[in-house]
Order: C-alpha cells, then sequence, then structure tokens
C-alpha cells in the first residue's frame, strides 16, 4: 500500500490506481494462488505445526491463571476453610454464590452448611477467589462444564469441597502463585495426595456431570 | 505473586476519603477559563456557566439549545459526540438533565450542555442539526422517558415495545419483569429514498428483512430493506436484540463490579473497554497506575485493537467469500487470546484491569511472548494484502460501496477508522493522549473516499501501526515496581497480608462490602476503542454504587448511518459493507 505523509504523526493511504496487468485480472489470482500455495506446501510438511487443536481427544493447556470451574479447599484436619463471611458472594458480580452458615457445636466456629454456585449465573470474573480472606476459594483449570439440565448447573459443597494438600498444580486462578508463604494455607504443598470425588464417606457419589475429578479406587 | 501492593500493617498515610468531598477535576480551571471565552463568543444569555468540570460546561435554557447548539456547530463543534439523560428525581428545578457533548475536531476540544427538563417538558429536538442525535434522542426517550418535539420518530430503540416504564429513571424497579411477546414488536416500513420514489422499473417492490439472526451481520441485528430489482430504495433498522442495560447493572452494583461487565461491552477489545472503565474511575479519585501497570494496559490495548480488526477484516472477506484470510487472519487472534489468557485466566473476557492498576502482574515470559507475536503477525497481514489488495473482484466489490460523505460521518458522530476512512485524521491516542501514547513513534493513517475500500485500508495500515507502538514498547520493557497503586481505600491488600495483620484484613473487609467510594461529582474520559471513541461518563454521588454510568459506544452512531449509506446500493454490497463498519452487537446494544 502507497502511503503519504501529510502532516506531523498523520499518513495517508493511497487508493493506488490498478495496473494494466492487475486489471487483466488472471496474473493477481495467480499470484495469490502462490500465497495460498505456499501455506498449503509449508503445513504438508509440517503436518505436526499446524495450528489446530484436534478437541477433545487433544486439550489446550491453559495458563496457571486460568478462570474455571471453582473448588472449596479444607485445611489439614478434613474441614472446610470456609468460615462463611459472606465475602464472596457480596464481592460477586453475577449473584451466583448462595451461602448458608452454621455454627460448629464444639469448636464454636462458623461453617458453611449450604454454598451453592450457580454455573450457570457465575461469569467466571475471579472476585470471589479475590474476595475471599480465608483462602478458601480456588479456580481450577477445568472448563468442561457442560449439563444436562439446569438444575445440575448449581454445584454445592459435595461437588465444591477437596480434600487437604489437594495439589495447586493444576490449579487456575488463586490468591497467589508459586510459593509466597507456606503457613499451612490450604493448597500447601501436598502433590501426590488423590482427588477425592466426594468430601465424605457416606455420602452419595457426586453429581458425574459436574465433578471432574479422579475417578476413586 | 498476585495483586501485590506492598503496603505493611499501617503504611497508608493519605487521607482516608470523605464521600462527601467534591470531586475537583485537575483541569477545572483550564476548562473554566476556556468555558468564559466560549460563552463569550457564543453570547447567549441562555447559557450559564457550570464551573469546576473536566471540560467547558453550560447549563442551557430548554427552548435556546437549538440555537446554542446550531451557534457551537458554527464555531466548529462539529462533532456530536454524545446525548443522554441523568436523573435527578429530588431535584427542584427540573428532574431530568439532558446532557450533550460535543467535540471540535479543528481545534481538539470539548463542551458539555446540559439542559434541565422536569418530567412533563419537552426539549425541541436537534435532530436536525446533527444527524447523530436522532438515535441518541431515541434513546434517551427509552431510558428516562424524555421527550423531544418535532422528533421524526420519537419510538423505543433498545428496550422491547412491549416493555413498560423507563429503566434508567431512578424509581423504576430494576427487579420487575415484563412478559414481551412477539405481537408487540414493531411492524418495520422503510421509508423510501425520494430519489428512488417516482423511478418506475419493471420489477415489483419487495420487502425484506436481513436479521436479526441472519449469519452475514455477525450479531443481532435487523435490517429490513425495500428491493427495487436488486436496488435497495429503502432500509430501516432496528437495534436492541442484546440489550442488556448495562447502564442500569452498573447502578446497581459497586464500582469494582462493573469491570466485568464492560468486558461484554465490544467483546472484540475487552481489555480496551476495562482500560476506558477504569481510567475514568481513576480520574474521579485523582490516583495514577503505577508505570508497570500503565505499560501492561498499553501493550494489550494495542494487541486488542489488532485483534478488534483482524476480526473486522476477516469476517469482512468471510462474507464476500474470501474465506482463506479468514482462516490466515485468525490464527494470529487466537495468538493474541492466548496472551490475554495467560496474563489473566480468560481468553475473551479478561477483567484485567482493577480501579488502580492491573488484578496481578504479567507473567515473566510476557514480553518474549509478545515479541513472537510481533514477529509473527506482519507475514499474516502480508499475505492478506497479497491475496485481496490487488485482486480485481476484491476491488470491485469494495470501491465505491457504501461511501459516506466526511460531511455526513462527522454529522453522525462517527469516530474511529469508519471516520479516518472519510479523512478525519481524529485519533483519541493522539487528540487527547493517554497511558503515554504520546512518548511513542507512530502515525494516524487515514484514506479518502469513506467507501468500503477505504475502510480495509485504514484498518490494514492501523494494524501495522500498533505493531510499530508494540515494538517500541516491547523494546522498552516492562518498568520496575508494582501493578496496583498503594492505597487501601482503592486496591485490595496482599494476600499474604490479609492472612496475618488485622489492619490489612479490615481494609480487606471494608473495600469488598463497602467498595470504592469516589468524591461527589462527575467526570467523563474516554479512550480510543477498536471501533472509536469509547467514553465513559460517570457520576458518584459518594456512595459504593455509581449514580449513572453512560457509556459512548461507537458502533451506536456509526450504525445509525447505516440505512443512508446503503440505499441505492444492491443487498450484496450492503452486507460489504455492514462488514466494514465492524458493528458489534454488545456494544451497539450496551
Amino acid at each position: 500500500m502507497a502511503i503519504t505523509r501529510i502532516a506531523p504523526g498523520v499518513v495517508r493511504v493511497e487508493r493506488a490506481p490498478l495496473s494494466i496487468s492487475d486489471r487483466l485480472y488472471l496474473p493477481q489470482v495467480i499470484m495469490g494462488m502462490f500465497v495460498t500455495l505456499r501455506h498449503l506446501l509449508k503445513n504438508l510438511f509440517n503436518i505436526k505445526g499446524l495450528p489446530i487443536i484436534s478437541y477433545p481427544e487433544v486439550k489446550r493447556v491453559y495458563s496457571e491463571r486460568f478462570r474455571g470451574r471453582h473448588i472449596l479447599t479444607t485445611r489439614e484436619d478434613g474441614t472446610t476453610r470456609c468460615v462463611a463471611c459472606y465475602m464472596c458472594s457480596t464481592a460477586c458480580p453475577a449473584e451466583c454464590i448462595t451461602i448458608e452458615a452454621g455454627e460448629d457445636e464444639r469448636t464454636r466456629e462458623k461453617f458453611p452448611v449450604r454454598y451453592d454456585i450457580d454455573l450457570l449465573r457465575c461469569i467466571f470474573c475471579g472476585y470471589c477467589v479475590d474476595a475471599c480472606p480465608e483462602d478458601a476459594i480456588y479456580m481450577t483449570r477445568d472448563y468442561e462444564m457442560a449439563i444436562d439440565t439446569r438444575a445440575r448447573a448449581v454445584v454445592g459443597l459435595r461437588d465444591l469441597v477437596v480434600p487437604p494438600n489437594f495439589p495447586v498444580g493444576p490449579m487456575g486462578w488463586r490468591p497467589y502463585y508459586g510459593d509466597i508463604d507456606k503457613k499451612g494455607w490450604a493448597g500447601g504443598t501436598g502433590l501426590g495426595q488423590p482427588i477425592r470425588s466426594a468430601p465424605f464417606e457416606d455420602e452419595a457419589p457426586p453429581n458425574p456431570d459436574v465433578f471432574r475429578g479422579e475417578p476413586r479406587a | 505473586m498476585s495483586t501485590l501492593t506492598r503496603f505493611s500493617a499501617i503504611p497508608y498515610t493519605g487521607p482516608a476519603p470523605t464521600n462527601r468531598d467534591p470531586y475537583v477535576p485537575a483541569n477545572a480551571a483550564q476548562a473554566d477559563a476556556r468555558g468564559e471565552e466560549i460563552a463569550a463568543k457564543i453570547g447567549n444569555s441562555a447559557m450559564q456557566q457550570e464551573r469546576g468540570q473536566d471540560m467547558p460546561t453550560f447549563v442551557v435554557d430548554k427552548n435556546a439549545i437549538t440555537d446554542v447548539l446550531t451557534a457551537l456547530k458554527n464555531d466548529s463543534f462539529i462533532l456530536p459526540l454524545d446525548l443522554f439523560g441523568v436523573d435527578y428525581p429530588q431535584r427542584k428545578e427540573g428532574r431530568f438533565d439532558v446532557v450533550y457533548q460535543l467535540y471540535s475536531v479543528q481545534r481538539n476540544e470539548r463542551v458539555r450542555l446540559k439542559v434541565r427538563v422536569a418530567e412533563d417538558e419537552a426539549v425541541p429536538t436537534s435532530t436536525k442539526i446533527f444527524k447523530a442525535n436522532d438515535w441518541f434522542e431515541r434513546e434517551a426517550f427509552d431510558m428516562f422517558g424524555l421527550k423531544f418535539d418535532g422528533h421524526p420518530n420519537l419510538r423505543r430503540i433498545l428496550c422491547h415495545e412491549m416493555f413498560q416504564g423507563h429503566p434508567l429513571r431512578k424509581d423504576y424497579d430494576p427487579a420487575q419483569r415484563w412478559l414481551l411477546t412477539e405481537q408487540g414488536v414493531a411492524k418495520l416500513t422503510p421509508k423510501i429514498d425520494p430519489r428512488f420514489e417516482d423511478v418506475d422499473t419493471d420489477f415489483e417492490r419487495v420487502t425484506l428483512n436481513l436479521g436479526p439472526s441472519h449469519p452475514a451481520t455477525h450479531g443481532t441485528l435487523r435490517i429490513v430493506v425495500t428491493l427495487d430489482g436488486e436496488t435497495i430504495i429503502g432500509a430501516d433498522t432496528e437495534i436492541g436484540y442484546l440489550h442488556r442495560c448495562f447502564e442500569k447493572m452498573a447502578e446497581t452494583h459497586t464500582y469494582q463490579q462493573v469491570i466485568p461487565f464492560t468486558d461484554r461491552l465490544n467483546y472484540c477489545s475487552a481489555i480496551i473497554n476495562n482500560v476506558g472503565y477504569c481510567m475514568t474511575i481513576e480520574k474521579m479519585l485523582g490516583i495514577e497506575a503505577p508505570p508497570r501497570a500503565q505499560h501492561i494496559r498499553l501493550m494489550l490495548s494495542e494487541f486488542m485493537r489488532l485483534s478488534d480488526h483482524i476480526i473486522c477484516i476477516g469476517t469482512n472477506l468471510v462474507d464476500m467469500g474470501a474465506l482463506t484470510n479468514f482462516w490466515y487472519l485468525f490464527q494470529p487472534r487466537e495468538e493474541i487470546l492466548g496472551l490475554v489468557e495467560q496474563c489473566c485466566g480468560a481468553r475473551l473476557l479478561p477483567t484485567y484491569t482493577r480501579v488502580g492498576g492491573m488484578a496481578v502482574d504479567a507473567p515473566a515470559d510476557f514480553l518474549a511472548n509478545s515479541q513472537r507475536l510481533i514477529d509473527m503477525l506482519p507475514k499474516f497481514i502480508d499475505d492478506v494484502e497479497k491475496l485481496i489488495m490487488k485482486n480485481k473482484i476484491f476491488l470491485d466489490r469494495v470501491k465505491g460501496v457504501c461511501p459516506i460523505s466526511q460531511e455526513d460521518a462527522i454529522n453522525f458522530g462517527f469516530t474511529g477508522p469508519c471516520l479516518r476512512a472519510t479523512g478525519v485524521p481524529y485519533d483519541v491516542r493522539k487528540a487527547s493522549p493517554y497511558l503515554g501514547y504520546e512518548t511513542y513513534d507512530w502515525d494516524v493513517p487515514i484514506a479518502e473516499g469513506g467507501d468500503t475500500y477505504a475502510r480495509f485500508l485504514v484498518r490494514l495500515e492501523e494494524m501495522r501501526q500498533s505493531i510499530r507502538i508494540l515494538q517500541q514498547a516491547i523494546k522498552r520493557g516492562l518498568p520496575p515496581g508494582p501493578v496496583i497503586v498503594d492505597n487501601p481505600y482503592v486496591a485490595l491488600p496482599p494476600k499474604s497480608k490479609v492472612y496475618n495483620e488485622m489492619e490489612s484484613l479490615i481494609y480487606h473487609f471494608k473495600l469488598i462490602m463497602h467498595g470504592i467510594q469516589p468524591p461527589v461529582g462527575e467526570a467523563y474520559f474516554q479512550v480510543e476503542g477498536g471501533n472509536g471513541e469509547l467514553g465513559f461518563y460517570v457520576v458518584s454521588d459518594g456512595t459504593r454504587n455509581p449514580y449513572r454510568v453512560r457509556v459512548r459506544p461507537p458502533c451506536f452512531p456509526i450504525f445509525e448511518a447505516y440505512p443512508q449509506m446503503i440505499t441505492g446500493q444492491t443487498i450484496p454490497d450492503a452486507i460489504a459493507g455492514l462488514g466494514s463498519l465492524n458493528i458489534i452487537a454488545g456494544e451497539l446494544d450496551h
């Protein structure tokens, strides 16, 4: 494209008139064909380098900041870290978090009796993670959340809570990355522990359409 | 490291915001002085200057508004930027403010007019002075119930015909639900253009609907055309199919919670929206993002502009049957979205900026990845240029198609590439630089003609200029330092402090529960979006929710001119022209 400078900081892109060979139509079409031919040959000898992801056989690897489905972390003793302070539901722009608080009779600690996230309302902005003062809610890199009924989009404690020392390696958006401090905050270092499919052994199996952990051994 | 301000337990020594402080813009004295000059020049006694604003502001009597607008238009304020309402139900002297914002291309200067009207009063229409105000007045009628005397077609524009009440009024309860059915939809009958009124051809006149879900409209737009043979002799458009009332949503949420909503305006270049909104709030708070955050914002804004232009050119060429270009262009777009995902965890709807900076620092390999992208992008642009720019089929389909004259483009409130394609070198990045654009060496590309071809030329060249800016930005490197301001009334404390220190925990709770509270006042800030000037006008009443957020979507006035542009053309030309305008329904319908 021909460019003329007409003022400081302003250039004009000229409407170049066509030369005679351009007006003949065929030469330029053949030139264009050469461009596509170059791409064809380049791709033909570099099948593996094609910019194509054959989903679902091959899945895109997202970064450790990916904002996918949420999890609720637990303390070393297996209780949920969440203290039902309602900060996440206050910060949520989509109003998709419903919490009901209860009190532990032994320790007098507050804890969530009900913690529901409506994944159809959720806009995956990560504000709940930013708002949590207890290191209790993380986001994973799980983005496959297809469901067949609307009711299944509402995930509760059973689907969200993960065991203590849940590996942070495959985790997505979280309050901090790498090792900042290891004062026993959830996530921690606990690699190697299998992902539990339900928080309590005696409960019914989790919603298969939502929970994507490893199957129970 | 995440949201990392580095303050210790009691670090912040500045004043705590008392939320009834009035907002004093930094340039208030200049704006006042300039306002006096303008008032003296116009010399209309119905203009009362309002002092202490961020641009020359006048309160105008409603009966004099057309005179004042005409006088201002003659005094080089030829570009109508915006017209909207603001509702103050408690105010004695008229409940509504009708706000007009004009821009002088020649002098690079803005002016704001306010007309105060009571609920039952009507404002004289300004559609005869500025064509853009046709839709803006319809929007003000739809949202506030404001009446405009003499408006040719004052009916709802964004809401459904069966919608009851006016949603942006303060006394409208946003929890209401209405049953909206197909029966209530207005029947559109395009007005036949006078040029074709008496032309007698052998063909029967046919009225044809394009959209609202038509593969070539790239969004939910409805275009009704009357055809005579193949010629479009009359056209009308209907929008609002993607209306989510962003502005009402913003009023019911806190300042931080609006940031994710801005993503959904122009979803092809979401970070520019984030930046525009956050910089408006920063302007009101009188703070500035740290240099590192500004650098990241600038780089990602340019990447987003590239991605926006890629979508526009790629999909426009698909509409014209040139599918290969779409593939060549969308590969770098994928990579750009991948870069955004590495920064903030989402590809399309990033929510990356926060008021006062960024949510997290850019990843360690950000500059290396950007460099890789910048190296690969020109090849794809060159390929597309080789394929189309001398191809006679393509040129025949774009040259002289859907043209708009420079005068009309300005009168319709065009900004961005569509305005520059008519030869007006107006770019917000040059006219009122932000984020340090003035320190970079780049040019504003313009083209002559204002047709689809000119818009192609401008967009292709703008992509090259964006690459130029990015090359310089990468060469400079990211400045060291934090990515968010060290102010606990604006930015969340770092998590390690929140977990361990009482003071920070209190700041954290206060900020989530009570939100950011800008001082009382109003501010307008504009950035150059992918399609033109993207402005946010925010009114704060000192509480945690914005009193009013007005977004000036660049698509809105551009699409308003579309029926005029396609009249006299054919259907394939109308499709080619629509693609080159890059109408994003999310932004158009806010």
